[in-house]
């Protein structure tokens, strides 16, 4: 029996050579994938995960987790198994975006026209 | 020893990479050097993925393991402002353990296998906290010392290639800073009290001192194996720089509150601009990780039980839909 | 302001919060799953705050400061009901008191967020969110492991009729009842039981869980009168212990 430097061992009664049989395959139940809104009119951000065995305790457990410094007004989780991704290796999808000019605010550079004209016709 | 990548210095650089496709090697090592960081699905070289997995998990059975020493004290913090403090310090450590643990999932070990490799002594967890904390003063030097400690090494982890390790160890950056504080705090407190309480801080500082100067492990051999992993940015700081780094922020403030540390050549070098210190005892150092330190027998014992009592806990909440997916990042 | 009234009504409260933080605290670092030892670390840290900030209430009203009141007074000077300094024991008796008083507490505070004396009434409409955390963590932890294993089910109904005269005797009513209720400071420990009675039953029936037949139930009173178990004494010492050392020091 272990008699311990720490009070709560000694009375746990711990044999110093206890063995258990290991951990079986989901003894840790599953995972959320955690979301996390500081603060009203903000996004949602992903902030890490919970291992929980339902969505109520993936709940209690996101918001110690992840909530229990500074703010947070909203917290979502959503099983990791029911999360679709694209995959990393496919991100050249992305590629020519940058160049896509004509869906950009800044692809359009009305001034410049009307700057010139002005000047030209001296308004 | 705390995060730090296991090196074989005996390994050849050609047979560390052996089998691995020439070309996703030379993307890959293109895309660190970028500075890029390496996501969980990314392909990656299976060295890189079993030093990680290896790292990051013991990372995790420090924070776990780690707290036990300073639990030693929660029942008995001295007033309402340490008793919360402590409790929140322990807390946090627990959750460090979480993000790390989940961490590791990312690269495909389970949690389950890692708790299981944990206590059955198969993995290892940093050195320290297989020492005992004796009175109130040692939980006060740990939460500030060691603490101070991992902060050099997770700082440096922190810029790291692999995303999922450097996110949670930013989480665990900004937490950290509050266990320094606190810990600067309580051990001030202490060494400005009554002479008591001077004496219980200076005797748990000097018991403390030869496990700090282990606490970065030995000289880092040079190898190729080495050379491969800082290039991989796995392993990120050498052991001896990292406790250069700690020398120079703490024996200074140390010293400052009058506290002598038991080693009279510590002191810094002018010419060299490094600290001189007597060489740790690493024989020591590596009796104490094979499992011969004054507590590693309970600490394992103590994990065990916690494990099991547990058991039915968690066996009563699974549910027969219960279906583990390595979690995305 | 009948302060003697006041000052027993903050004592029990402040007791309470503080012994079953503290056995909550206990199992920081030790819980079932990392996930769990850190909400209900979250707790057991929330109850010690409350403690405390009960114990300033009552060093405004001349009572020694928080520190010196909390950790330097014996067992036979503690107000707590006996239900609060019984053992951890395993999760099923930890979580059926952790449920059974988080219920009273928060409808306890409630009532108070309304009492005529107004430091409590401010300090129960801060706490209002924890308590409110406390009780949804209580309720789901009691309903599932209830309806968990058939191991599970048994133990939770052992633990919750080993507690439940326990739990009664928070409700061990006070000299002062009458005066309180007068000057509306508090409803009573009759109403709060009432309350609470209605409050808890849907979950223990959501839970499968039955309670003892009424006429067995026996009330451990005496708590509020400082008369304890042989669990109290040793906890008052091993919390005291560092600070009794040099008591009037700062730590
Ligand atoms: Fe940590
Ligand atoms: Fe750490
Ligand atoms: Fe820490």
């Amino acid at each position: 029996m272990i008699k311990s430097l720490d009070p709560r061992i000694t009375r746990a009664e711990i044999e110093l050579n206890n063995s258990i049989a290991p951990l079986e395959e989901n003894d840790q139940w599953e995972t959320y994938e955690v979301f996390h809104q500081k603060k009203r009119g903000d996004q949602h951000m992903h902030v890490g995960i919970v291992h929980a065995a339902n969505p109520d305790m993936a709940l209690l457990f996101a918001k110690e987790q992840y909530g229990r410094r500074g703010q947070s007004v909203n917290i979502w989780v959503v099983k990791t198994r029911e999360v679709y991704t694209t995959d990393y290796e496919d991100s050249d999808i992305f590629d020519t975006v940058p160049e896509k000019m004509f869906r950009e605010a800044g692809g359009y550079k009305v001034m410049e026209k009307i700057n010139k004209y002005k000047k030209e016709h001296k308004i | 020893m705390y995060g730090n990548a296991y090196i074989d210095p005996n390994e050849k650089a050609n047979s560390i990479v052996a089998g691995e496709d020439p070309e996703k090697l030379a993307e890959f090592e293109a895309r660190i050097s970028k500075g890029e960081k390496i996501e969980p699905k990314d392909w990656m070289p299976k060295e890189y993925r079993k030093q990680l997995i290896r790292m990051i998990e013991q990372h995790a059975h420090s924070e776990i393991i780690g707290a036990l020493p300073e639990g030693t004290w929660i029942t008995r913090a001295p007033g309402f402002q340490r008793k919360l403090a402590l409790m929140a310090k322990v807390q946090d450590e627990v959750g460090h353990a979480q993000l790390l643990y989940s961490a590791a999932e990312t690269l495909g070990k389970s949690r389950e296998a890692m708790i299981n490799d944990l206590i059955t002594g198969k993995s290892k967890y940093s050195n320290v906290f297989n020492y005992p904390a004796f009175e109130w003063a040692d939980a006060c030097i740990i939460a500030w010392l060691i603490d101070a400690g991992a902060i050099i090494n997770q700082v440096a982890n922190a810029k790291g290639s692999y995303g999922p390790y450097c996110r949670a160890l930013d989480r665990i950056c900004t937490e950290e800073s509050f266990h320094l504080k606190y810990g600067h705090d309580a051990v001030v407190t202490l060494a400005t009290g009554t002479p008591y309480q001077r004496k219980m801080v200076q005797d748990a500082l000097t018991r403390w001192w030869p496990p700090i100067m282990h606490f970065f492990g030995p000289s880092d051999k040079i190898s190729q194996h080495t050379e491969i992993l800082m290039k991989w940015k796995v392993k990120m700081a050498s052991n001896d720089d990292m406790r250069q780094q700690y020398l120079n922020m703490y024996v200074p403030k140390i010293w400052d509150l009058g506290l002598t540390l038991p080693d009279p050549n510590l002191k810094k070098n002018e010419e060299t601009g490094k600290w001189d210190y007597t060489e740790p005892d690493w024989e020591e150092f590596k009796r104490v990780i094979n499992g011969d330190g004054p507590c590693n027998a309970e600490r394992l014992a103590v994990r065990r039980n916690a494990e099991e009592r547990g058991r039915w806990v968690r066996e009563a909440l699974k549910t027969a839909d219960t279906k583990y997916i390595v979690p995305l990042a | 302001m009948n302060t003697p009234a006041i000052k027993e009504l903050l004592y029990k409260m402040a007791d309470d919060l503080l012994i079953i933080g503290h056995r909550h605290s206990e199992w920081t670092g030790l819980g079932p799953i990392l996930e769990e030892d850190i909400s209900f670390s979250s707790m057991a840290q929330d109850k010690i705050g409350q403690s405390q900030a009960l114990f300033q209430l009552l060093h405004q009203l001349g009572e020694p400061d928080a520190d010196t009141n909390a950790f330097t007074r014996n067992a036979n000077q503690f107000y707590n009901a006996q239900f609060a300094e019984l053992p951890n024991e395993e999760y099923d008796f930890s979580t059926v008191r952790h449920f059974l008083y988080d219920h009273a507490d928060q409808l306890r505070f409630e009532m108070l967020a309304h009492s005529s004396y107004e430091p409590l009434a401010k300090l129960a409409r801060k706490v209002k969110g924890e308590l409110k955390y406390h009780v949804f963590h209580a309720n789901t932890w009691m309903v599932k492991l209830a309806q968990g294993t058939e191991e599970s089910k048994a133990r939770m109904q052992t633990a919750l009729s080993n507690a439940w005269n326990y739990a009664l005797g928070m409700f061990e009513e006070s000299k002062f009842e009458k005066e309180l209720i007068a000057a509306k400071i508090f409803e009573g420990e009759a109403a709060l039981k009432t309350k609470w009675i209605q409050a808890i039953t849907p979950f223990i029936e959501k839970a499968g869980l039955k309670l003892p037949p009424e006429k067995e139930w026996n009330p451990v009173y005496g708590g509020r009168k400082n008369f304890h178990t042989e669990h109290l004494d040793p906890l008052v010492k091993e919390m005291g212990e560092v600070f009794r050392v040099e008591p009037a020091s700062q730590w």
